[in-house]
């Protein structure tokens, strides 16, 4: 039935999830901690959770209600975005229960299933319930069919929807991301399965379709008759931090080239949608990913990288295989480049050049289509020296903006054309401070809304592009680079051959 | 900050470029022009109000102070705030006597920014038709205050009489958090309303504004009970099943009470907002506001309010004469 009080006109209401709890499994954790519960207490600030609420963690500790209570205040004093509200948080602690056990302990998730069954009563909550998996993906498995077998993850026995929230890293590799697709959407229908890439959640990610499908600029150019090229960069100036035993196993490219830099790739790649729902926009992602060609020649156009000891930002970093158990002869990447291509007409023979890397000089994510040179210059050569390509940059973080940059003319007697930056900032237009991607994706799940999750089919075709890479890797070492350089040589040489080089991000 | 008096209006616009230039390109990005016409006594808590929504939006602020109409020389005082305590806007205070203050329009047109929306705000009571004043004529948006006016209620039908779509008050956006928590608890699927009943005091107009509302949307009339309160205090909804959905307020605490027929009651987050909180609202959305269209004819017996043209043409209305019959010009 629809409420006859809201408006599709009415845009001061905002959109509020139905009466629901949210199970967080893996509560202690750090994405818990820092991001999960101050997430949960800014939307309640912001007054975008429904009057019944549950926050219910489950973790392998012998705590109370009050024990993760505490866990949690501290937690969301920490680490909110919003500022503190004592009453704001009265109310949401007193909405806040424990289940502790191990995930093979069948008692527990009995335990957790007739929590939830008692918030109908207790609560006012019609069995809605979103399982937040913030745990290893090898603890899935067992946790997938405790929620299977009490019949919580099934959304008629329950009476509401059940939806389940999944993070990062989707599988290592095709077929293992296949078995986990499998596994998830087994348990719970596909469409209630929630794949978290907090890159979509943010408000530049999402301005990229903005920028491409609500202007007229742009798109006439947004073609191989006008780019010359794209790059895509994510830079971090941090190490791998206490990541070691996970990041070793995997690297860069499966670390964020699978899902982060494929997904940006995809939005600025992809076909106009014919509607802005999630399925509309999700055929033509998936469309574009699959149209994705890994070179030709893996060694030729990919460079993988290691960082070695060097200054970051005026602090000496110890370089990757120094690092606190990461062995020492470790061919682990923490650089990569790749050129791509895109195979259909809008993109023929453009490349797409990415990168990501850890320890570089700052940290960055930015889109950069790079526009090509104007066919025919009618000035003197020596006074167009300085005119470099059209640049249109989608910066992503820091500093959330979009800048164009082209030639003018430098005041004075002579006729001198030189590369100049037109900028918007987010942050001069909007201050509205933007709400963190976690918050926003969160309520998305809550609301039931897909548009920023990729699904299954996305998940697979990413490491469709990954896997050839990863198997042509195999055996070779890593381009050694000084921490604080943007990546090893071979990077810039990748680009030189083909008379291109990198931004300076 | 550059202070200029008895000035004129391109000493005024040199001023702002010169300002703009020094401080390096601050707020380039304007995303619109605020004008507030304002009474001397609240120029400070204009200012304070504008700075809390220029954070969210910054913008050029032009605060218009008018006195002493009647006066037969005109004297223009300004002063250019760029940057600095009035947050990540650029401002400026122009303050107008005599009866340059009818023509205040003539020293604002050149200082709104090229091309970006005009927003209007009248910090103190409403006007009685925004066609007498010409910066409400520029604007595409104008925001009044019926809570300012010595009857409000009064006041809120004479909006309603004059309204053309762009128009709002800020009584409707006060109103803004009661129909959140009504529409969260319509959403659980309630049964038809069949009455309701808002306990308010006679003189505030979001009670109006609200039994509007539930009027235009669900079809009930609502009974309005006299609160102790100086602010609205409860509203109710009957439904067809016999339940009822209630909203109780504690202003002090800041906070409401949701009580629904069979379920428990909570306790939700109201604060009272400052008005810089209510005018960044207002600011967020550029576009004509159906919803108050709809709920404000429905509070007023209005039901043309929606189809009215969104233009409006100056009316000259000059306080001097304002016994006399219409004078023929200017």
């Amino acid at each position: 039935m629809t409420n006859p009080l809201r408006d599709p006109q009415d845009r001061r209401l905002p959109r509020i999830p139905e009466p629901c709890a949210l199970v967080i499994f893996g509560v202690t954790g750090d994405l818990a901690r820092k991001k999960l519960i101050p997430a949960v207490y800014d939307l309640a600030n912001r007054g975008l959770l429904p009057p019944s609420f549950v926050v219910l963690g489950f973790a392998r500790r012998d705590w109370g209600d009050d024990d993760f209570s505490t866990l949690a205040r501290r937690a969301a004093q920490e680490h909110a975005r919003t500022p503190w509200r004592e009453e704001v948080w009265t109310r949401l602690s007193s909405n806040i229960r424990f289940v502790g056990g191990s995930f093979e302990d069948d008692a527990a998730f009995d335990q957790l299933a007739e929590t939830l069954d008692e918030l109908r009563d207790s609560a006012g909550i019609p069995g809605n319930a979103a399982f937040y998996l913030s745990i290893p993906p090898k603890a899935f498995p067992v946790v997938l069919k405790q929620l299977s077998r009490t019949g919580m993850a099934d959304n008629d026995k329950s009476g509401g929807w059940r939806r389940v929230v999944v993070e990062k890293p989707f599988g290592s590799d095709l077929e293992s991301a296949r078995q986990l697709n499998a596994l998830v959407d087994d348990a719970f229908t596909p469409r209630d399965v929630f794949r978290i890439d907090h890159y979509l959640g943010k408000e530049t990610v999402q301005n990229i379709l903005a920028l491409r499908f609500a202007n007229s600029l742009f798109e006439p150019v947004w073609n191989a008759n006008y780019v010359d090229s794209v790059q895509i960069t994510m830079a971090e100036d941090v190490g791998i931090g206490t990541r070691a035993g996970f990041y070793d196993t995997v690297g860069t490219a499966r670390d964020v080239l699978q899902n982060h830099l494929l997904q940006l790739m995809a939005l600025v790649a992809m076909e106009e949608p014919t509607s802005f729902q999630a399925d509309a926009i999700r055929t033509e992602k998936l469309k574009v990913l699959n149209a994705i060609v890994v070179p030709k020649d893996v060694k030729e156009d990919t460079v993988r990288g290691q960082y070695l000891t060097g200054w970051v930002a005026g602090e000496r970093v110890p370089g990757y295989t120094e690092e606190k158990d990461v062995p020492a002869d470790s061919k682990t990447e923490t650089y990569v480049a790749v050129r791509l291509g895109v195979q259909n007409r809008r993109w023929a023979r453009v490349p797409f050049y990415i990168r990501a890397g850890k320890r570089l000089p700052r940290r960055v994510t930015e889109v950069a289509v790079i526009f090509k040179q104007a066919p025919h210059l009618p000035f003197q050569p020596a006074d167009v020296e300085m005119l470099g390509n059209n640049q249109l940059v989608i910066r992503v973080q820091p500093d959330e903006g979009v800048m164009l940059k082209f030639g003018s003319k430098v005041p004075g007697t002579a006729m001198e054309v030189r590369d100049i930056a037109m900028d918007f900032q987010y942050g001069e237009a909007f201050t509205d401070a933007s709400p963190e991607a976690y918050e926003r994706l969160i309520l998305d799940v809550l609301i039931g809304d897909k548009t920023l999750f990729p699904d299954s089919a996305e998940v697979e075709a990413s490491w469709n592009v990954v896997d050839p890479l990863e198997d042509a890797w195999i055996g070779s070492s890593p381009e050694i680079y000084r921490a604080g350089e943007w990546g090893p040589r071979a990077a810039d040489q990748m680009l030189a051959r083909e008379g291109r080089h990198w931004r300076r991000a | 900050m550059i202070g200029l008096w008895d000035t004129s209006g391109n000493e005024v616009v040199k001023a702002l470029a010169a300002e703009r230039r020094s401080a390096g390109g601050l707020a380039s990005g304007l995303a619109l022009t605020l004008v507030a016409v304002v009474d001397e006594r609240l120029v400070r808590e204009a200012e304070a109000a504008a700075t809390i929504a220029a954070s969210a939006h910054p913008c050029r602020l032009l605060i218009v102070v008018r006195a002493d109409v009647m006066q037969q020389r005109s004297r223009l005082d300004a002063e250019i705030v760029v940057g600095g305590r009035l947050g990540p806007c650029e401002a400026v205070v122009m303050r107008m006597q005599g009866r340059l203050a009818l023509h205040a329009e003539s020293v604002v047109m050149p200082l709104l920014a090229p091309d970006v929306p005009v927003v209007t705000w009248w910090q103190g009571a409403p006007p009685e038709r925004i066609a007498y004043d010409p910066l409400g004529v520029v604007a595409d948006r104008r925001i009044t205050d019926a809570a300012q006016a010595d009857q409000p209620v009064q006041a809120l039908h004479v909006r309603a009489d004059d309204y053309a779509p762009g128009d709002t008050d800020l009584s409707w956006t006060r109103v803004t958090p009661w129909r959140s928590v009504l529409a969260g608890a319509f959403d659980a699927g309630l049964a038809k309303a069949t009455t309701a009943k808002i306990v308010s005091p006679d003189t505030d107009p979001c009670a109006t504004l609200l039994g509007g509302w539930l009027r235009a949307r669900l079809g009930v009339d609502a009974t309005f009970e006299k609160g102790k309160s100086k602010l609205m205090e409860a509203v109710s909804v009957s439904l067809e099943d016999g339940g009822t959905v209630e909203v109780i307020r504690d202003i002090d605490a800041g906070t409401c009470l949701l009580r629904r027929s069979g379920q428990m009651d909570q306790t939700l987050p109201m604060p009272r907002r400052p008005l810089g909180e209510e005018l960044a609202e207002e600011l967020r959305r550029l576009d004509a506001d159906e919803p108050f269209a709809s709920a404000l004819g429905a509070a007023t017996d209005m039901t043309d309010l929606s189809t009215r043209p969104n233009l409006r043409v100056h009316v000259w209305k000059d306080p001097a004469l304002a016994e006399q019959a219409e004078p023929a010009n200017v």
